[in-house]
């Protein structure tokens, strides 16, 4: 016997439920369940009576009720994992991006992220949440003319569902931090599959395939790009443990106009960082004095 | 009025006991909200009996909830098999993110394992019962309970070892 693992698993069980406790509910739960008892006892001669097809149809809907429950409870099942996962220490999120249109770094942490390309060594423009006042802002700095913008903080991603959101992970930008969350939404919803594993860097990832989305360009748009329609492409690699990203790749390629079509692509390798105080203070993006402050949508220059 | 009684003991019993049924419920299941489902499933069929119940109900709830988690209690079909997919058959990879240290991962590797030696081994080390009481727990032949709980230790181990060879990556460049 290998007692050493049977000490860890010992102490590993005691660490894992030392902060479980029975929910308050639970004795009135056991109520509710004995009185869903009686119930059923009552609705059961009546239907042996012959006299109670509404209590019948009340116990039908309660059994169907409980089969959603129980998917419900699995849906958490998934969720929780993760947060236990990463109940301990909440991690910084760290992706690379190499691509046709140029290099980015994304930082990410809790609802704090930072977004930036650059030339060479030098930053270009960055876009991301500024702490302003104490308070956390949406922020666009383009480095290259000196200046800035800020605005409301806007809601993250919660899938990929809709064509929007679909269509936005054929670039580079990270769509969210509550992964498992939108992982989940997004299998879900069927806009991804879980398509097979890929060994990335020693590790066997799963690969979770987004759908492919084709949408005809706004009018404004396909003037500027002489293109019809876009479709985007994506893959999220995601560790099976945790089911954490630890790459990213995706697509938009335009077609059908006079440009003769163009693809851009990325590839972003994520690393997940301890949440010290420098890798925190790297998902903020910073307003260097002496920029100018410019008013308007975030991007619009 | 007897009913009102049963139920009270019933609270009281729970009041006492149901942290520590809880917490094998989680273990089991590997979630809270499982765990929360599963002591309700083990309890309702307490309830079922209750009134004329005169054994020992903390006994009854852990064999209940012990062959429920054995049985394969999670039961539920497209996202249990999409959660099965998400966690590969493989032994766990180097992972980056894992900065938690081998007791954690033990527990996490515990809840890979198949129903029946995740129950043997929770048995035997949560609930620090003998071969012999674990079998009259579940009701199987001492010899089954053997065999479960050797491949379940064993595959843990392979999969700690595993770990261990595993080089932290942690805060480090990829390849």
């Amino acid at each position: 016997m290998n007692t050493e693992v049977e000490e860890l698993l010992r102490d590993g069980m005691e660490r894992f439920t030392a902060q479980v406790h029975a929910p308050a509910g639970l004795a009135g739960g056991a109520g509710r369940l004995r009185r869903q008892h009686w119930r059923r006892l009552a609705a059961r001669a009546a239907v042996a009576c012959g006299a109670a097809a509404a209590i019948a149809a009340g116990v039908t809907v309660a059994a169907t009720g409980g089969s959603g429950a129980a998917q419900a409870q699995t849906v958490a099942y998934v969720t929780k994992r993760v947060e236990n996962a990463l109940a301990t220490e909440k991690l910084v999120f760290v992706g690379r991006s190499d691509g046709k249109m140029g290099d980015y770094v994304t930082w990410a942490y809790g609802p704090r992220s930072r977004w930036e390309e650059f030339s060479g060594s030098k930053p270009y423009w960055a876009q991301g949440t500024a702490l302003i006042g104490g308070k956390l802002v949406g922020a666009y700095v383009t480095y290259f003319d000196r200046r800035y913008s800020l605005s409301p903080l806007g809601p993250q991603e919660t899938s990929a569902c809709s064509a929007t959101d679909a269509l936005s992970m054929g670039a580079p930008v990270i769509p969210t931090t509550h992964w498992t969350a939108f992982i989940d939404a997004t299998l879900a919803c069927g806009a991804a599959s879980v398509s097979g594993h890929v060994w990335i860097d020693g590790m066997e990832t799963t690969k979770i395939t987004g759908k492919p989305i084709t949408v005809r360009l706004s009018a404004g748009y396909s003037k500027v790009v002489k293109e019809k329609f876009a479709t985007a492409r994506w893959a999220v690699y995601v560790n099976p443990t945790t089911y954490l990203p630890v790459r990213m790749d995706g697509s938009t390629e335009t077609f059908g106009g006079s440009a003769g079509g163009f693809t851009s692509s990325f590839v972003t390798n994520v690393r997940w960082l301890l949440p010290t105080r420098a890798n925190i203070a790297q998902a903020l993006v910073t307003i260097p004095p002496g920029f100018h402050r410019f008013y308007g949508p975030a991007g619009d220059q | 009025m007897a009913q009102d009684r049963a139920a009270g003991e019933l609270e009281r019993f729970l009041a006492d006991r149901a942290d520590r049924l809880m917490r094998t419920a989680v273990l089991l299941t590997g979630s809270r909200e499982a765990g929360q489902d599963l002591l309700q499933t083990a309890l309702e069929r307490l309830l079922r009996h209750w009134r004329r119940f005169d054994g020992d109900p903390e006994g009854y709830l852990r064999r209940t909830l012990y062959n429920l988690a054995a049985d394969g209690y999670r039961r539920h079909g497209r996202l249990q098999r999409k959660l099965l997919l998400l966690r590969a058959a493989a032994p766990p990879p180097a992972d980056p993110i894992a900065e938690v240290d081998l007791r954690d991962a033990l527990v996490r590797l515990l809840l890979q394992l198949p129903p029946r030696q995740r129950a043997v081994l929770v048995l035997r080390y949560w609930e620090q019962l003998s071969e012999a009481e674990t079998a009259a727990v579940l009701g199987w032949p001492e010899g089954t309970v053997k065999s479960a709980a050797s491949r379940g230790l064993q595959r843990l181990r392979e999969l700690a070892d595993g770990w261990r060879n595993t080089e932290p990556q942690l805060n480090g460049e990829r390849a």
